[in-house]
C-alpha cells in the first residue's frame, strides 16, 4: 500500500478543478497591466501632455469613481498604478470571493465534500488544504500580472509591489467568500452575499474618492487600502499588514465554523418547509423567471444605482479643463466629446453595454446549469419542446437584458435631471437601448456555444465579451487597423447620447443575433443531452 | 406489464432515453404510439408518464409546487387520485424538495407520474431508495395501473419485483436483447432442476439428451434437464429412488444463466 498525503489530494484537486479559470483570469490581469502601461506611453509621450492629462481628467470625478485617487500621473509607472490597482484589484478581489466559494460551498452542494470528509483526513485538514491550493492560483495571478508589467520595461521592483497591491484583496474577499460559504446554505447565496460584500467595498471607496472631507473612508474598505499602497508613487508597504490580518482573521473564521457546524448545512438553514405558492409554474420558462427573480433584482437596483451616480457626475468635464491634445486621444477611443454631460454619459455607457453582455453570459451558464443538474432530462420526457425550452429561455434572458439597459437609461436620467444636466429623458432611454444589440449577440453567440459544445459554453461566453472588451480598449489605444478592429462588437457602439443611434449597425448586429440564435435552436434540437 | 432487466451498464436507461427521443438513434428510431418519439418528442409524451433512476427535481420548489408544475407541463393529472398516492406513500408535501431524502425524491416523481393516469409509464428504477414498506406501497400502485389496463414499462435489476408484478420480461446484456418473453416461456426455454435422493449409493448415469448432472453428493444427484423430462424419468424407473423433487428455474436462475455463462448467448 502507498502513503498517501490526503491533504495533498485535496489541494491538488482544487488546483486542478481551478486551472481555467485561474489560467484565463491571470491572462486577462496581465492584458490589462501590459495594455495601460504602453497605451499610456503611447498617447503621451511628452510631460506636457501628461501634466495637461492629470489636470483635467485625471481630476475628475467620474474617472475617480473607477480607478480611484492618482497619486502620480507623470510617469507610466504611476498612470499604469492608478488604473490597475484602481481597477484591476476590483476584479482580483471578484476573483477571490468566487474562488473560494467554489472551492468550498459549491464542493459541498454537490456533495462531494462529504466524500473528503468520511477520508482519513481532518476538516480543519481539508480546509486547510483547499486555502494552500488558493495561496498557489494567487500566487499565478501574481506573476502574470508581474510579467505583464515587466514586458513594458517598467522597474522591476516596482512592478512586483504593483502586481502584489493588484491582488492584495484576494485574502480579504476569499476570505468573505469562505465566511459566505459556512453561513449560506447554498453556493447561489453564498455568491450573492460576498458579491454584495464586495459591492458595499467598492461604494464605500467611491464615497470615500468623490466625496470632500470624507477620505478617512479609504480605510474602512480593503478596495480604500489598495490606494494607500501607492505604488509607483511613494509607496507605502506597511499597509499590507491590514490585508494580511484582515484575511487572516476572516479565513480563521471561517474555518472556526467549517469544522463546528454539520457538512452540508449553513449556518443560515434556509425554511425546509413552505406553503405552496403556484405563481409562476405554468411553463419551464415562467419557472426560469421564478428562480432568476433574486438576482434579476439584484442587477435592476445595481445597475440603477450605478447609473443614478453617474447621471449625477455626468456634469463634472468641462471644456475648460480638457485640453485640445487629450480631446484627441479621447476621440481614439470612440470619437466623442467628453466635455459635455452627454459626452460623459455616452462614454460611460460602454460600461453598460460590458456589463449586460456579461449578463447574457450568465444567462447561458444558468440554461447550462438545469441540463448539468438534470433537471432539463425530466423536463424533456415531458411533453415540453426542446424548441420551447431553450427559445422560452432566450427570449427571457433578453427581456431581462431589455429591462436592465432601459432602467440604467432612465436611472441616468434622474441623476443627470437633478444636476440640470439637460439631456432628455428620451436620449438616456436611447442610451440604454443602445447597449442591446451587443448584449443580445452575445446572448446568442452564447447560446450557439451551449448548443453546439453545452460543456464549454460558459467559459466560451465569458471568454469571448472579455476578449472582445480588451481587444476594443486595447487595439484603439494600440492604433490597430481598422479592420482588426471591427472584429469586436464594441467597436459598433455609438457613444449615445452624444452620437446618433447607429442604427446600420445595431441592424446587422440583431440579423447576426437572431441567425446565432436560430442555429443554436436548430443544434439544440440535434444533440443528446449532456450531463455535467 | 413488461420487464426490462440486465445488470449495471447493460443499456437499460439508454433505451429508455431513446424511447423518450432524449438520446438520438445512431440507425433506426424508437416510436412511441407510432410517433417517433426523437422527430416529434412532444406528442410521444403526451400518452406518457416517466419516472427516472435518479430523481432530478427542482430544489427550491416543494412537492406540491413540483406536483402541481409537473402536472402542468403533461397537461392531465388526477388529482383526487394524487391526494390517495400523497397518503399512501406518506409524502409531506410543505417540504422543499432540497430538504427530502433521495426516497423520498423518488417518491414524489412516483406520486406525479402515476397521477397523470397516462397510458405509459415508464419506469426506470423506479424503487431505488424506498423501503420496504414504500415498496410495497409501489407494488399496490402498479397493480391499480395494471387494472386500469394502463402499460407499464419497468426496467429494474431487482428480481423479485420483476418477477412479482411483470407479464413479459425482456432481459438485456451489453446492449444487445438476449432472451424475451413471458415469465413462463422463459422458464421453459431454460433448464428445470431436479434433485433425486437414492437409497443407498447413488448410481452412475449414461449420459442422456437434455439432461446435465449439476451436483453430485453421496446419495443425492441434482440435474438440470432442458425441454422433455421424460428420458430421465425412464432412466430412473429402475433406480431406488427415495425422494424427488422438481423445480421451475427462479427468474434469478434464468438471469445468472444468461450472465454467468462466458458465451451469453441466448438460447433457442
Amino acid at each position: 500500500m502507498t502513503a498517501v498525503r490526503p491533504a495533498r489530494a485535496v489541494a491538488g484537486r482544487a488546483l486542478a478543478d481551478s486551472r481555467v479559470r485561474t489560467g484565463s483570469f491571470a491572462l486577462l490581469l496581465a492584458l490589462i497591466a501590459y495594455a495601460n502601461a504602453v497605451g499610456y506611453r503611447h498617447s503621451y509621450p511628452t510631460l506636457k501632455g501628461r501634466l495637461e492629462f492629470a489636470r483635467s481628467f485625471g481630476a475628475n470625478k467620474t474617472v475617480q469613481l473607477f480607478y480611484g485617487i492618482p497619486h502620480d500621473l507623470l510617469s507610466v509607472g504611476g498612470y499604469t498604478a492608478w488604473r490597475l490597482a484602481g481597477f484591476g484589484s476590483l476584479l482580483a478581489g471578484a476573483w477571490g470571493l468566487l474562488v473560494a466559494v467554489r472551492a468550498l460551498r459549491a464542493e459541498e452542494d454537490a456533495g462531494r465534500q462529504e466524500l473528503v470528509a468520511a477520508g482519513s483526513i481532518s476538516r480543519c485538514s481539508a480546509y486547510v488544504a483547499v486555502l494552500a491550493a488558493i495561496a498557489a492560483d494567487t500566487a499565478i495571478l501574481w506573476l502574470a500580472t508581474f510579467l505583464g508589467l515587466l514586458a513594458t520595461r517598467l522597474p522591476a521592483g516596482g512592478s512586483a509591489y504593483l502586481a502584489l497591491a493588484t491582488i492584495s484583496p484576494v485574502p480579504v474577499f476569499a476570505g468573505i467568500g469562505a465566511v459566505a460559504s459556512q453561513v449560506a446554505p447554498n453556493r447561489r447565496l453564498a455568491v450573492e452575499l460576498a458579491t454584495a460584500a464586495l459591492v458595499l467595498a467598492f461604494l464605500v471607496r467611491v464615497i470615500a474618492d468623490t466625496s470632500n472631507g470624507l477620505g478617512w473612508l479609504r480605510w474602512a474598505t480593503p478596495l480604500g487600502w489598495v490606494e494607500q499602497l501607492r505604488a509607483f508613487a511613494g509607496p507605502d508597504p506597511a499597509v499590507l499588514a491590514l490585508f494580511a490580518l484582515a484575511g487572516t482573521l476572516l479565513l480563521a473564521a471561517a474555518g472556526a465554523i467549517s469544522v463546528r457546524r454539520d457538512v452540508g448545512s449553513g449556518l443560515v438553514r434556509g425554511r425546509d418547509s413552505a406553503p405552496p405558492r403556484l405563481r409562476l409554474l405554468s411553463s419551464p420558462t415562467a419557472l426560469a423567471l421564478r428562480g432568476e427573480r433574486g438576482t434579476l433584482t439584484g442587477w435592476l437596483l445595481g445597475t440603477g444605482l450605478f447609473a443614478l451616480i453617474i447621471g449625477v457626475l455626468s456634469t463634472s468635464f468641462t471644456a475648460a479643463n480638457i485640453p485640445a491634445d487629450l480631446r484627441k486621444q479621447l476621440h481614439k477611443l470612440g470619437g466623442a466629446s467628453i466635455t459635455t454631460p452627454a459626452g460623459a454619459l455616452g462614454f460611460y455607457f460602454l460600461l453598460f453595454v460590458l456589463a449586460i453582455s456579461l449578463f447574457s453570459c450568465s444567462q447561458v451558464s444558468a440554461a447550462r446549469h438545469e441540463e448539468a443538474e438534470q433537471q432539463l432530462e425530466t423536463l424533456l420526457a415531458l411533453p415540453v419542446s426542446r424548441l420551447g425550452w431553450l427559445g422560452g429561455r432566450l427570449l427571457l434572458s433578453a427581456a431581462a437584458a431589455a429591462a436592465i439597459a432601459l432602467t440604467a437609461g432612465a436611472s441616468a436620467w434622474a441623476g443627470a435631471a437633478s444636476q440640470h444636466a439637460g439631456v432628455s429623458f428620451f436620449r438616456l432611454l436611447e442610451a440604454g437601448a443602445n447597449c442591446l444589440p451587443v448584449a443580445l449577440l452575445f446572448l446568442a453567440v452564447g447560446a450557439l456555444a451551449y448548443a453546439l459544445v453545452p460543456r464549454a459554453s460558459a467559459g466560451i461566453a465569458y471568454g469571448l465579451v472579455s476578449i472582445a472588451f480588451v481587444w476594443q480598449l486595447l487595439g484603439a489605444l494600440l492604433g490597430a487597423p481598422h479592420w482588426l478592429l471591427d472584429l469586436t462588437p464594441f467597436q459598433h457602439v455609438g457613444f449615445v447620447p452624444a452620437q446618433p443611434f447607429r442604427t446600420t449597425a445595431a441592424v446587422v448586429m440583431l440579423t447576426l443575433a437572431v441567425g446565432a440564435a436560430l442555429a443554436a435552436l436548430l443544434a439544440f434540437k440535434r444533440r443528446d443531452l449532456a450531463a455535467a | 406489464m413488461y420487464g426490462y432487466l440486465g445488470p449495471n451498464g447493460a443499456g437499460k436507461t439508454t433505451t429508455i432515453r431513446l424511447l423518450l427521443g432524449l438520446h438520438r438513434p445512431t440507425a433506426g428510431l424508437a416510436e412511441l404510439f407510432g410517433v417517433d418519439a426523437w422527430r416529434n418528442p412532444v406528442d410521444a409524451h403526451r400518452r406518457a408518464a416517466y419516472v427516472a433512476g435518479e430523481p432530478f427535481l427542482w430544489p427550491a420548489l416543494t412537492s406540491a409546487e413540483t406536483f402541481a408544475y409537473l402536472a402542468r407541463l403533461h397537461g392531465s393529472v388526477d388529482t383526487a387520485y394524487r391526494d390517495v398516492l400523497v397518503e399512501r406513500f406518506q409524502l409531506d408535501t410543505a417540504k422543499r424538495v432540497r430538504a427530502l431524502s433521495k426516497g423520498n425524491r423518488q417518491k414524489v416523481q412516483l406520486v406525479a407520474a402515476f397521477a397523470t393516469r397516462a397510458e405509459l409509464l415508464i419506469l426506470d428504477e423506479p424503487t431505488s431508495g424506498l423501503d420496504p414498506l414504500m415498496e410495497l406501497a409501489f407494488r399496490e400502485t402498479v397493480l391499480e395501473a395494471k387494472q386500469r389496463d394502463q402499460t407499464v414499462f419497468l426496467s429494474s435489476h431487482i428480481l423479485s419485483e420483476v418477477e412479482a408484478l411483470c407479464d413479459r420480461v425482456g432481459i438485456l446484456r451489453k446492449g444487445r436483447l438476449v432472451d424475451e418473453g413471458t415469465l413462463a416461456e422463459l422458464r421453459h426455454l431454460s433448464a428445470q432442476t431436479i434433485e433425486v435422493t437414492f437409497a443407498g449409493v447413488a448410481p452412475r448415469l449414461e449420459a442422456l439428451p437434455g439432461v446435465k448432472v449439476a451436483s453430485a453428493g453421496a446419495s443425492v444427484l441434482r440435474f438440470e434437464v432442458t425441454g422433455s423430462v421424460a428420458p430421465l424419468l425412464a432412466a430412473l424407473a429402475h433406480q431406488a429412488v427415495v425422494a424427488l423433487t422438481s423445480r421451475e428455474p427462479s427468474l434469478e436462475e434464468i438471469f445468472l444463466h444468461h450472465y454467468d455463462g462466458s458465451d451469453g448467448r441466448a438460447p433457442g
